[in-house]
């Protein structure tokens, strides 16, 4: 046996660990999904792996021509590996967590390199050594095939983590599930159903945008205790299956369908398929004899729900829950929802048709749980919004802000715009970029938000000459005054403009991409 | 898996025993299939203790006895869990870990009933059974609790309180105080003990040197109010929170000495270590409709101007000359926690029970939804501490 060629594998295997950190870090941060992996390895491949192969190539032939020299160049290459890993992790924005998981990972691919490391060295075989250092430099190969090793180990544990949370909630016999999924509004919705019945429960629900299987069990087995009384759970689906997957755990006897939209299109395929899924949460909770409450309002839905069971709830007055006289003012909406015949008048800080929606759901399901008129109009009056979600704010001079600068989706600008209308009496205001990163759509999304803003503002500043001509092209097709067109190169530039016009009359709509800490 | 509820009793305060009472009581009466219990001792020296024979009342009697049959216990929080770490002997041997979910104080007067437990379990984060810091502290202090109830309108007799230093300072001026501004008979009180302890009721001026002497041996802040001569003592007690709350029927306790003393509410009844419950005492007081219905509801409004939370017991005075009713003081962990009243409410004491808990875990909804810590690092953004202070940067430097 020679001792210099197994010392020098021995450091290529080191290295090779200190390399692999970065590669983990990529997968847990691709959630484990190997295709999500090898998408960022794709972009990624370049200048690095290059340099990798030209080091291989040399341990390999210095393995052939000299031991020692061989042993010296893995030796130095080992410092280099460390430093550049020790490195990457300091910069990157989000860094691995070291997780069990993570662990049991690279133990399995030390244990693979040590068996190798091994196996060439009681053989004294130089071809299996070559083929050693070609696999120390070959991280994605080495990621895989840790991940590979360990799926079944992962799959066995992820199997008692969901069957440990079967129990918790199968034992907890006073528990009542809810179940809120929807192409969209299913986090607000989350959270202000959450609100609503900590009136007069102990909830818990799945934190932040949590919405699949484990993220479900997580919060099960980490959150739930005995006094809980009810559990929202938010369902997410990228494929048909998924939500009764969600409920196959949970068993909810309550669910909330808040909408059927084109999302995720490129794994559903259809719009069919999309509500198929969506409608497995009220397949569950009708087949145990629980309540879905649908979004009536959403045209997919309205055709789907016309069997009885269904509870809808929207705008329409001849749904059982519906939200009437909508009114936005700059202290936010004020509506009156109707429960199943009881009028409750409500006022909240939130803005825009989909949080009224949102709202309409929560209450619904609130007074069905026997929440009080009284407690429900408390609590819709204590939500807050989402930072830059449309969010009301006191603005120069006494003026009103809605700030919706994290919003880029088209239809959501539209809304947005709507919601400024609404502000009857005051000088309407908007402050936008303009959308971008939307495609081939972006023109046409563009054009749309300039036709819908020269027609309900009374001052349109678009920031940046280039990126606003769009919506430029399209306010120039309208009647709307040029002197109230404002296009200027910076925010600032904005600022002034509205320093000068700003007063107790003025609501002014900050749309999409604007500095985050412009409005302290 | 059952709600984990620890209940706190002893501490260092005058009232120790009666708190084992109270508390030995109540573990008894609290639905096993619902909560875990982990009784918590606190010892007069302050150390936490736990085991299964702090359940058996018997054993309190040799106490040495007792305390070695327990194991210190610890309390922290680790991140969103308050934690109960229970010692265990052995050289390797690891802390047993219980998550707590539930507090309740079950513990009378200073150090423990005045604030100082609810602080402690507030600073930890677990939802705890009763009055939060604030009303705690009111009602521990009978000068303080009469200026709140003055402030929201309700009936206290007029009070002097002076300070014990300034009495030995000049005995003669606060004796002249007291008799030209109250006059007698008048009662001399500690300002924070419940129990009756350190009450004197003065009849002449030379009894009043007594009385106070004995008052400042337990406060040094005294209390004198007038002594209303013909006294019926009426107690009511309320469950609920600021926001909705019930009375209890009334109850009147059997005067046997001038004021029901601390050796007659605890010490001299005939069945031994029963607490409050085995007082003598009419339930309901014998009053007429409307009377009842005022004391009721002056009970709720007291209740609610002191923001108080759970069980309390509110003792009121009752002028039989004049049929004035007084708010005399507030218990806001009475004794036995007057599940007597409640079960003549109609209320069994399990169930008073629950009902304290839903209280405790509805008050930590409430102060979860509140905002009390702004998420992001108002520091990570800002430069320049030092030489000027950061006063400009409290001016509102948000703004950029």
């Amino acid at each position: 046996m020679d001792w210099m060629l197994f010392a020098a594998g021995f450091f290529a295997v080191l290295g090779a660990l200190c390399a692999l950190v970065r590669h983990v870090q990529i997968l847990q941060q691709s959630s484990y999904y190997p295709s999500r992996y090898s998408g960022w390895l794709r972009t990624a491949f370049g200048a690095n792996a290059v340099f990798s192969l030209f080091v291989m190539a040399i341990l390999i032939a210095l393995l052939f021509l000299s031991p020692l020299a061989c042993l010296i160049a893995a030796a130095i290459s080992l410092p280099f590996r460390l430093i550049r890993a020790v490195k990457l992790q300091k910069s990157a924005i989000k860094k691995l967590v070291v997780t069990a998981r993570v662990k049991r990972l690279f133990l399995a691919v030390a244990i693979f390199l040590a068996i190798f490391l091994a196996l060439a060295a009681w053989l004294d075989s130089k071809i299996l050594y070559a083929v050693l250092y070609a696999v120390c430099f070959a991280q994605p190969l080495l990621t895989l095939c840790g991940w590979g090793l360990t799926l079944p180990i992962e799959k066995a544990i992820a199997r008692h983590y969901k069957n440990d949370a079967k129990q918790i909630l199968r034992e907890h016999k006073d528990l009542t599930v809810i179940g809120v999924t929807g192409s969209y509004g299913k986090t607000s919705t989350k959270f202000i159903l959450a609100r609503l019945l900590e009136e007069g429960f102990n909830v818990v629900a799945t934190p932040e945008s949590f919405n699949t299987p484990m993220g479900v069990v997580r919060t099960v087995r980490e959150k739930l205790r005995p006094q809980t009384q009810i559990f929202i759970c938010e369902m997410g689906a990228k494929n048909v299956g998924d939500i009764r997957e969600i409920c196959e755990i949970a068993d909810p006897s309550i669910g909330i369908i808040t909408s059927v939209g084109p999302q995720h299109l490129e794994t559903f395929g259809s719009i069919e398929q999309v509500a198929k899924t969506k409608f497995e949460l009220a397949d569950w909770v009708l087949g145990k004899n629980g309540s879905a409450f649908v979004n009536g309002d959403n045209e997919i839905i309205r055709q789907r729900t016309m069997a009885p069971g269904f509870q809808r709830y929207g705008t329409d007055a001849t749904f059982p829950y519906y939200a009437a006289n909508i009114r936005y003012h700059a202290g936010g909406s004020a509506f009156d929802l109707i429960l199943d015949g009881e009028r409750v008048p409500v006022e909240t800080k939130l803005l825009g048709m989909h949080n009224v929606l949102n709202i309409t759901a929560a209450a619904a399901v609130a007074h069905t749980l026997g929440i009080e008129a009284d407690a429900i109009r408390y609590a819709v009056s204590q939500l807050t919004a989402t930072p830059h979600r449309l969010e009301l704010k006191r603005f120069l001079a006494g003026s009103t802000l809605i700030d919706d600068a994290y919003n880029a989706n088209p239809e959501g600008c539209l809304e947005a715009v709507r919601v400024l209308g609404a502000f009857d009496g005051m000088k309407k205001v908007i402050v936008t970029p303009g959308l971008v990163e939307l495609g081939e759509k972006e023109y046409e999304a563009n054009y749309a938000l300039g036709l819908a803003a020269a027609k309900v503002c009374d001052t349109i500043i678009l920031v940046g000459q280039k990126r606003s001509v769009p919506l430029a092209d399209a306010i120039k097709t309208t009647p709307f005054p040029a002197e109230a067109l404002h296009i200027v190169d910076r925010f600032a530039d904005a600022m002034e403009v509205l320093t000068e016009l700003a007063d107790l009359k003025t609501v002014i709509l900050f749309e999409n991409d604007l500095p985050d800490n412009y409005a302290g | 898996m059952k709600t984990n509820l620890a209940v706190f009793f002893g501490c260092r305060s005058v009232e120790h025993e009666v708190s084992i009472i109270s508390a030995v009581q109540a573990m008894h009466q609290i639905n096993r299939d619902k909560y875990n219990i982990i009784p918590v001792y606190v010892k007069k020296s302050g150390e936490l203790v736990t085991g299964k024979v702090l359940f058996d009342m018997d054993r309190y009697r040799d106490l040495p006895s007792l305390l070695k049959e327990t194991r210190p216990l610890s309390i922290f929080r680790r991140g969103d869990q308050v934690i109960l770490s229970i010692e265990k002997s052995g050289l390797f041997a690891k802390p047993e870990e219980i998550p707590l979910d539930i507090a309740f104080p079950i513990v009378h007067g200073t150090n423990c009933e005045d604030g100082t437990i609810q602080g402690y379990l507030s600073f930890l984060g677990v939802p705890y059974i009763g009055c939060n810091v604030a009303a705690s502290a009111v009602g521990m202090d009978k000068a303080v609790f009469k200026a709140v109830m003055r402030q929201a309108g309700l009936p206290v007799l007029d009070c002097v309180t002076f300070r014990s230093r300034a009495y030995f300072a000049d005995k003669a001026a606060i004796c002249h105080r007291l008799e030209s501004e109250i006059g007698f008979p008048l009662i001399i009180k500690p300002v924070n003990l419940g129990s009756s302890v350190g009450i004197s009721k003065v009849h002449t001026a030379a009894e009043l040197d007594d009385a106070i002497s004995l008052a400042c041996s337990f406060s040094e802040t005294i209390l004198a109010e007038r002594a209303v001569e013909q006294i019926r003592e009426i107690n009511c007690a309320v469950l609920g929170d600021a926001d909705r709350c019930e009375a209890s029927v009334l109850e009147e306790p059997f005067m046997q000495d001038e004021i029901l003393s601390y050796e007659n509410k605890y010490l001299s009844s005939s069945s031994k270590s029963k607490g409050m419950a085995s007082l003598g005492r009419k339930i309901p007081a014998e009053l007429p409709d409307d009377k009842t219905a005022e004391i009721q509801s002056l009970a709720c409004a007291a209740f609610q101007a002191m923001g108080a939370n759970g069980v309390a017991r509110i003792d009121f005075i009752l002028d039989k000359a004049t049929g004035q009713v007084y708010l005399n003081e507030i218990n806001t962990i009475p004794g036995s926690l007057a599940f007597y009243l409640w079960e003549a409410s109609g209320l069994s004491y399990p169930a008073l029970i629950d009902r304290l808990v839903e209280l405790a875990f509805r008050r930590q909804r409430v102060r979860e939804t509140l905002l009390f810590a702004i998420d992001t690092n108002l520091l990570s953004g800002a430069t320049g501490f030092g030489a000027k202070g950061t006063k400009g940067a409290k001016g509102g430097s948000t703004r950029t």
